[in-house]
């Protein structure tokens, strides 16, 4: 019986491990892929590592500081296995994993899911016309041109402002296409601000906001699209269509965590997140089970997805030695109006250390004000600058603010 | 009266001036109208008169796109292949959708030479693939018409069939539900309480009969609880169900793609990729198909050819009916969703629709839930687009079937047209000016149900027009499925991966589709992305594509031995990627 299970072993899965792995457990990370490292391995541009090592660096580079952590520490490392399916037992889990070598069942006291997202594709944002070749999602594109050398088309149209979107239109105008364009539905990118200016408003790269792609158009391979504007609800402003001819259709249009597998599980979903609901070390609801980075939310940078791993990793070590710290009642915490998501999304311990809660604002604002509250009680609010959508936000949590309360909502005012 | 008045009488309705010429129950019709929906219109109740066997509608709309030059580029084609051979056969089927396929498969009983001709390059492409997989009972025909007939007799083949091709087929019954919409339209004649008692008692039972008088056993009335027991998360509208137990389900697809595949081991040839743009005559006798290949000499032809059926006939100088494209969209849920349907849903509305039963609610044998299909007359034979007003549309129809059904977790829509005829039945007989052609055309919903017995009366038809038919004792009606690690057990699949490590390598992890059916896939003929998705299941989950697309394709690559960049989605000229980076050579 392994004492934990890391499934993953992209940038979440790779920090989780050795951290769990350093106090002297028996750790394991299961990789479907034939190498660790996941998406970070297709990222060659820069900017991994600023907040955490206060170095830009390349996704290869930032993922080998990991990879050799988890060298260092003696965990074990799965490549080619793919976890077909999870069950609870009494004394832990028990799993079956598929690898070129066989079918093998793996025991194991807690688990680490840190499996990541998927990218959203054309049906999720109803997308209408036909369905033809040449419809790629931005992931896709940034494999295919960075380990196969292998360009989507010549004329292509990114949809979407996100960052991955940004990235990939750069890389292609700079391998020379002959037209590029992209389009997103916000007022400005949706990607991070750093990304949009470096890679699209440096380069003079055409771009549209408040546009969208209304219909793929053509055959066998993509012919045109039909553009529409959209007013600031993204809705469809009749009469602005216009066609518009290109050979390829990328969509950055959002990422979706890979929350199936935890689902089946048992693990309770956050329909705001799509990932499973977790309390302040990562532990889902099903008890002994984590989930870490990106399957918990979607983050900006890499280097705060990370953090969760280290955040559970000090989970994972007090659930297997028995945790004496949960509260009989969790406390919940909430968005408000004014916010997406918040993780985590229950309070579940009495410990000393504060809490560092993530929350991604639905609104665009300048000069807010951010509250936590407890029913009519302001417990406590602080000052932004500026905050927006595409940014997700930080703040403390002081555990003593907690006591007594039941329920706490996050909101931008 | 005679169908010339009858014809007469039907035009004096619409403001045009269309000219007719009727011969032995054939009805051309000539002139122009406003709009496409007036020539469907008008196509239709032509096609309505009794006795009418087929309307040629060469009526022009305002705004038709010229068709002029599809012939001509047909005649060129021909002309310059009309003098190379490329095979000869006794029978040379046209089309390989489900009808070809079948019918194919149906003749390799026989002592027969038969060839099966497909433009595309792989069987099931057009209407077959976008089918819902419903296999109805035989219900909805109307008394004395051929499809009432072969669709009863095809349901009642179908176990068997599936049995020996190893394709999954379910036979999950089907429930009319008789709700508080269903007589909404007589509303102004029907005060509530008399509304009620008639969709409670009097509908159900006249339904009931009509599935008697069709010979469907086992038809039993649902009223209240019992309809709740069926259905989970029903509406409170229903108020009552007739439920037919033989309605089936199956993968019209993966049939098809069996058919072929024990057609070819019975020795059919098929020519893929290969486009029939002519005919080469003597008097009234096809002898030769002129294709983009060459020439395939021909004792009887079958026309299977879906919706260019009437092309094909106007190819052989038989002008006999018009295809009219209808478009059907369907929704196709992601298989988390919780919420099992178990049967196949139709919420009854009368007057009943004058072309399109009206889709419905159904489960896959794959497991998914499945929407639609919608019903609509397009211009295009080729448009399968879909805008979100389909969708709409459909989410807003069917979600008063199921309230609490997770619409929006739909992972892919797609559409499909159908091909029917103005009489709306299947026209299954020898070409009137061609003696040794056979048209096996219009078929439309219930085609997948009719399929085997439309072969099986198409080789009577075959039979009755002097192919000698003699039984071959070796043929060999069984085919094995693929193999798929998804349904192995843990034991099936450890040995499989001692023997051959690939299908310890899941490339499709919403499927869980292992590298080595990839590579099955493509040994039994796949060459494109979608013919293995077909055959697999590859890319046909939740993320759609997005994790496994390149992963397959870079295995395509290996195993076809071409470069990346020219792995197709299907046709030719459907690459996915165009280009290299800089400094790699293109």
């Amino acid at each position: 019986m392994k004492d934990v299970v890391v499934i993953g072993g992209g940038p979440s899965g790779l920090a989780a491990a050795p951290e769990i792995g350093k106090k002297g457990y028996d750790v394991t990370i299961l990789e479907r892929n034939g190498e660790l490292g996941g998406l970070l391995q297709q990222c060659i541009h820069e900017g991994f590592g600023t907040l955490l090592f206060d170095k830009s660096l390349s996704g290869p580079e930032f993922a080998d500081i990991f990879i050799n952590r988890v060298h260092d520490t003696g965990v074990k490392v799965e490549l080619e296995t793919y976890v077909k399916s999870v069950e609870k037992r009494e004394d832990g889990f028990e799993m079956t994993a598929v690898t070129p070598k066989g079918v093998e069942i793996i025991k194991t006291r807690s688990l680490v899911y840190a499996i990541g997202c998927r990218e959203r594709n054309r049906f999720e944002i109803k997308i209408g016309g036909t369905r033809p070749a040449g419809v790629l999602t931005a992931g896709t594109v940034q494999r295919l041109v960075n380990l196969y050398g292998v360009l989507p088309g010549k004329n292509p149209i990114i949809v979407g402002g996100g960052d991955v979107g940004l990235i990939v239109a750069r890389h292609l105008y700079l391998e020379g296409v002959e037209s590029i364009l992209m389009v997103y539905p916000e007022e400005f990118f949706s990607g991070l601000p750093r990304n949009a200016q470096q890679c699209i408003l440096d380069f003079d790269i055409p771009y549209r906001p408040r546009t969208t792609v209304k219909r793929i158009l053509g055959d066998k391979k993509v012919e045109a699209v039909e553009l529409v504007k959209v007013d600031e609800n993204w809705d469809m402003i009749q009469g602005t269509e216009e066609i518009y001819r290109c050979d390829s259709v990328i969509l950055s249009v959002g990422l979706v965590p890979y929350s199936e597998k935890v689902e089946e599980l048992g693990a309770e979903i956050d329909c705001k997140t799509n990932g499973p609901v977790v309390d302040e070390f990562f532990e889902t609801t099903v008890e002994g089970v984590f989930s870490v980075g990106n399957l918990v939310q979607i983050f900006d940078y890499v280097d705060d997805a990370v953090q969760t791993s280290f955040v559970a990793a000090q989970g994972v070590d007090k659930y297997l030695k028995g945790f004496s710290s949960k509260r009989d009642k969790p406390v919940k915490l909430k968005p408000g109006k004014n916010v997406g998501t918040v993780t985590p999304q229950v309070i579940a311990h009495d410990a000393d250390d504060d809490i560092k809660i993530f929350f991604r604002p639905g609104i665009e604002k300048e000069g807010a004000r951010i509250e936590l509250t407890s029913g009519k009680e302001v417990l406590k609010h602080q000052k932004k600058r500026y905050v927006r959508p595409s940014t997700l936000e930080e703040m403390e949590l002081p555990r003593d603010i907690l006591s007594k309360k039941k329920e706490v909502m996050v909101d931008v005012r | 009266m005679s169908i010339s008045r009858k014809v007469k009488k039907v035009l004096k309705k619409f403001p045009y001036d269309i000219s007719f010429v009727v011969d032995e129950g054939i009805v051309l019709l000539e002139g122009e109208v406003n709009s496409h929906q007036e020539w469907v219109k008008i196509g239709l109740n032509i096609g309505d008169i009794k006795g009418v066997k087929g309307v040629v509608n060469e009526i022009r709309w305002k705004g038709m796109k010229e068709g002029k030059t599809r012939a001509e580029r047909r005649e060129n084609i021909a002309s310059k292949n009309e003098r190379k051979r490329l095979g000869k056969h006794e029978v040379v089927i046209i089309g390989g959708g489900i009808i070809g396929c079948s019918i194919a498969r149906e003749l390799s009983k026989f002592k027969v030479d038969v060839a099966l001709v497909e433009k595309g390059p792989d069987v099931s492409l057009g209407q077959t693939r976008a089918n819902n997989g419903m296999v109805h009972p035989g219900l909805a025909p109307s008394k004395g018409s051929l499809k009432r007939r072969l669709n009863v007799r095809g349901n009642e083949m179908y176990g068997e069939l599936c049995e020996e091709l190893d394709v999954p087929f379910k036979r999950v019954g089907s429930l009319i539900l008789i709700t508080s919409r269903t007589l909404k339209k007589y509303k102004r004649y029907l005060p509530l309480g008399l509304n009620t008692g008639f969709c409670k008692y009097i509908l159900p039972w006249l339904v009931k009969k009509k599935a008697d008088r069709n010979r469907l056993k086992g038809v039993e009335i649902l009223r209240g609880d019992d309809i709740k027991k069926e259905v989970k998360g029903v509406t409170d509208d229903v108020i009552s169900a007739v439920k037919i137990p033989s309605t089936g389900i199956v993968d019209p697809y993966e049939l098809t793609i069996a058919l072929y595949e024990n057609a070819k081991k019975n020795g059919v040839d098929f020519y893929l990729d290969t486009e029939v743009v002519g005919f080469a005559k003597e008097d009234s006798m096809i002898r030769g198909v002129i294709t983009d290949k060459g020439v395939l000499g021909a004792h009887h032809v079958v026309n299977a050819a879906g919706l260019y059926s009437d092309e094909i006939a106007e190819l052989a100088d038989t002008k006999e009916f018009t295809i009219h494209p209808r478009k059907g969209v369907e929704l196709l849920f992601n298989k988390r969703i919780q919420d099992d349907v178990e049967h196949c849903l139709t919420e009854l509305t009368l007057p009943s629709h004058p072309t399109s039963k009206g889709g419905g609610i159904n489960p896959t044998v794959h497991g998914n839930i499945i929407w639609g299909p919608t019903a609509k007359e397009i211009e295009s034979k080729k448009d399968t687009s879909v805008d979100k007003k389909d969708i709409d549309e459909i989410m807003e129809r069917y979600s008063k079937v199921l309230p609490d059904f997770p619409r929006s977790e739909f992972i892919r829509y797609f559409a499909g047209v159908r091909a029917p005829s103005f009489t709306e039945d299947f026209i299954i007989r020898p070409a009137k000016e061609v003696q040794n052609l056979l048209h096996v055309a219009a078929i439309q919903s219930p085609g997948i149900a009719s399929a085997p017995a439309i072969a099986e009366y198409s080789v009577e038809m075959l039979d009755k027009m002097g192919l000698k038919l003699e039984r071959d004792e070796s043929f060999d009606g069984s085919r094995r499925a693929m193999d798929r690690a998804a349904e192995m057990s843990d034991d099936e699949l450890r040995s499989r991966i001692q023997e051959e490590q690939r299908w310890g390598n899941i490339v499709c992890t919403c499927e869980m589709v292992s590298e080595a059916e990839i590579i099955e896939a493509i040994n039994r003929g796949a060459e494109s992305f979608d013919a293995i998705k077909r055959r697999t299941r590859a890319g046909m989950g939740e993320c759609q594509e997005s994790y496994c697309l390149l992963r397959i394709a870079d295995i395509m690559s290996k195993e076809l031995d071409i470069p990346l960049k020219n792995v197709k989605k299907e046709w030719a000229e459907s690459e996915f990627f165009d280009g290299t980076v800089r400094g790699e050579e293109g």
